[in-house]
């Protein structure tokens, strides 16, 4: 474990202890202590990361694999938009409200064990922890969507579980240790690997099922719909990515040592990445429920990353580096902006909406900045991630997959241009008529990641540099 | 070789238990018990990181989860009458693994004492969580504020209805 980033586990897991005794005659102090909490610490991994000096030392004086400090930080990013926008999103009278910044954290606190583990039991139990807090998250409004979102998420992800756990138990029999540094050790030598291979199979499986890869992503479109409006944002800008597709990006970095000998997994793999571009893309076009397009979205977009993950190049890592985290920003946003939506509109059918611009135009316009990123669309942060998966693929040559990536990019397009047209362009429908602009620190936390993919995607050229020292220290 | 029988015996009741509770929360409890119990049955043959695995897995993850599907049940799937009749049986099946016990498990235990002096390298308990796996125990706890944030959240919404 990353014993430079324990704080970053220990100070959420204390203050959502505290929590409950602190603000309990004053709810709004457990507002107060959450978003201080994950703002002091985004404010001091930012400074870690990006002080002048590492700046112009190329960032070689991160900790650790740099990795862990660069999800870390948008666990926090994402943790602290979510609590910051639930603070004045949530109804007064919910009776839960403590419990509920608590479970937040809780999570938060899990994203970073997984994220600094090195080892694949720790990993599994930090992933539990996280499906423990979804399934209580989800069901935080008691509405039956979420009920049913909660056991859909329950009864499909636990399968996975199982599936890690026996791929673990083989492990722990091959090679005596559950370790990462064991287990590539392992990979590069000369030793039977008939056992290991068949456990990273099981294993890999298990993380494809919970990243909601097609064609696993049934408890996806549920979850995310029926799930409390900022828990959606929650679960989907990062939850789903550090339980699931970090795991995945992960062992399929260990996959390159075997030298070639799980060619076949690592094909599989990327096999499922185009499907899920392909499904989800297609899918996303039939939506008429805002956030349910936003799920199919959002398994299309991390079959790029999973894509990515499979072929295993440096190119391609740094390519699913990015993507993931560009991922947690447009996602965000755009979940958050479908809440704004259902606070403003009362729903988010998109047959019943139209001219939300007239309303809402910041609401609007940080869509409009999520989805062209989303789409890929320059100078925005996502065209960057998926040119370096696509040029990844080119290199490769594995030319029918880029161009297919490409296409799909531009299906993307289409279906949140129909998105936009349909909830925001065009003439007033009623429910414009009545509705007005959420309040301004509703619309903070979109506006932040907004800044945040523009800036990701004018200063590339310092992002590049920084996921290459990543590349280099986690493959080569 | 009579803590191993009393173990294993606690574990065949609790499971028992576990199966023929009346109410879900009933099962929960002594499903983890009955992990306890196994762990401590792998603890004392001297395989302390099987004994740490099982109760991470089961004692805290599963019991966690068991408990909140129970909290989401309503009231009126409680009160649901249950067919219980497959379970007239359970006794005495019982009774044919109790006497069947009564014969091999001495001879079973003798065999795995025999193969925990082999392998005495696995060290002990507070080695195995203390020093090995620390990371999981950070896990564990965890687990533990997940679970009590997560009944919590749950019970309260559940009074007020």
């Amino acid at each position: 474990m990353d014993k430079g980033l324990l704080a970053y586990l220990l100070i959420p897991l204390f203050t959502a202890v505290l929590i409950p005794f602190i603000a309990r005659n004053r709810p709004r102090l457990a507002d107060i202590f959450a978003n201080v909490t994950l703002l002091a610490g985004l404010v001091n991994l930012l400074w870690l990361a990006l002080r002048p000096s590492v700046i112009a030392g190329g960032f070689a004086d991160i900790p650790g694999d740099a990795l862990s400090l660069l999800l870390v930080a948008a666990v926090y990013l994402v943790g602290l938009c979510v609590t910051f926008f639930s603070a004045y999103f949530m109804e007064e009278g919910l009776p839960n409200r403590q419990a509920y910044y608590s479970l937040i954290l809780t999570s938060i606190a899990a994203m970073t064990g997984v994220v600094t583990t090195g080892d694949f039991f720790t990993l599994y139990v930090f992933i539990e922890v996280l499906a423990v807090t979804s399934f209580a998250l989800i069901t935080t409004d008691d509405s039956a969507g979420g009920i049913e979102g909660a056991i859909k998420y329950f009864f499909l992800t636990f399968p996975a579980s199982a599936l890690i756990m026996v791929g673990i138990a083989i492990f722990m029999i091959s090679l005596g240790s559950l370790s990462f540094d064991s287990l590539r050790v392992y990979m590069s030598s000369d030793m039977p690997d008939g056992p290991v291979v068949f456990a990273s199979a099981l294993i890999m499986l298990g993380f494809l099922i919970k990243s909601g890869v097609v064609p696993f992503h049934a408890w996806t479109p549920d979850a995310y719909q029926g799930s409390y409006a900022p828990v959606s944002a929650h679960l989907a800008g990062i939850v789903t990515k550090i339980s699931g597709v970090y795991a995945v990006v992960k062992l399929a970095t260990l996959l390159r040592f075997f030298d070639g000998r799980a060619q076949a997994l690592s094909e599989l793999v990327m096999f499922l990445g185009l499907l899920s571009i392909a499904v989800g893309a297609i899918a996303a076009l039939r939506q008429t429920s805002f956030k349910r397009m936003l799920a199919f979205s959002s398994i299309s977009q991390v079959g790029y990353i999973v894509l990515a993950a499979g072929l295993g190049t440096p190119l391609a890592i740094m390519g699913a580096v990015f993507h993931l985290i560009n991922h947690a920003t447009f996602k965000t946003t755009l979940f958050l902006n479908s809440a704004s939506l259902e606070k403003a509109a009362g729903t988010t059918d998109m047959d019943k909406l139209g001219g939300m611009e007239h309303a809402m135009p910041w609401t609007s316009w940080t869509s409009v900045i999520a989805l062209l990123s989303t789409a890929g669309v320059p100078p925005l942060s996502g065209f960057w991630s998926k040119l370096l998966i696509i040029l990844a693929l080119w290199e490769s040559g594995l030319k029918t997959y880029a161009v297919l990536a490409l296409l799909f990019s531009i299906v993307t397009l289409a279906y949140f241009m129909i998105m936009q047209r349909k909830v925001f362009f065009g003439r007033k429908s009623p429910a414009a008529e009545r509705s007005s602009e959420v309040s301004a620190p509703l619309l903070a936390p979109a506006v932040l990641m907004c800044g945040v993919i523009v800036a990701l995607g004018l200063l590339f050229p310092y992002f590049y540099q920084y996921v290459k020292v990543v590349a280099e220290r986690i493959i080569l | 070789m009579i803590y191993h029988t009393l173990l294993f015996v606690l574990t065949a009741v609790f499971a028992l238990w576990a199966v023929m509770a009346r109410k879900l929360l009933t099962s929960a409890i002594m499903l983890a018990l009955v992990s306890i119990t196994v762990s401590l049955i792998f603890f004392d043959f001297g395989a302390p990181w099987a004994g740490v695995f099982e109760l991470s897995v089961c004692a805290g993850l599963i019991t966690v989860l068991f408990i909140g599907a129970v909290s989401l049940i309503r009231d009126h799937d409680e009160k649901r009458p249950e067919n219980r009749s497959r379970f007239h049986a359970l006794p005495l099946a019982a009774a044919i693994f109790a006497i069947a016990a009564w014969f091999y498990l001495p001879a079973f235990f003798e065999e795995l004492a025999g193969w925990a002096r082999v392998g005495n390298g696995g060290g002990t308990i507070g080695l195995a969580l203390w020093e090995m796996r620390r990371p999981d125990l950070l896990g564990q706890v965890l687990m533990l504020a997940a679970g009590v944030f997560m009944i919590k959240s749950i019970f309260p919404r559940r009074t007020q209805k």
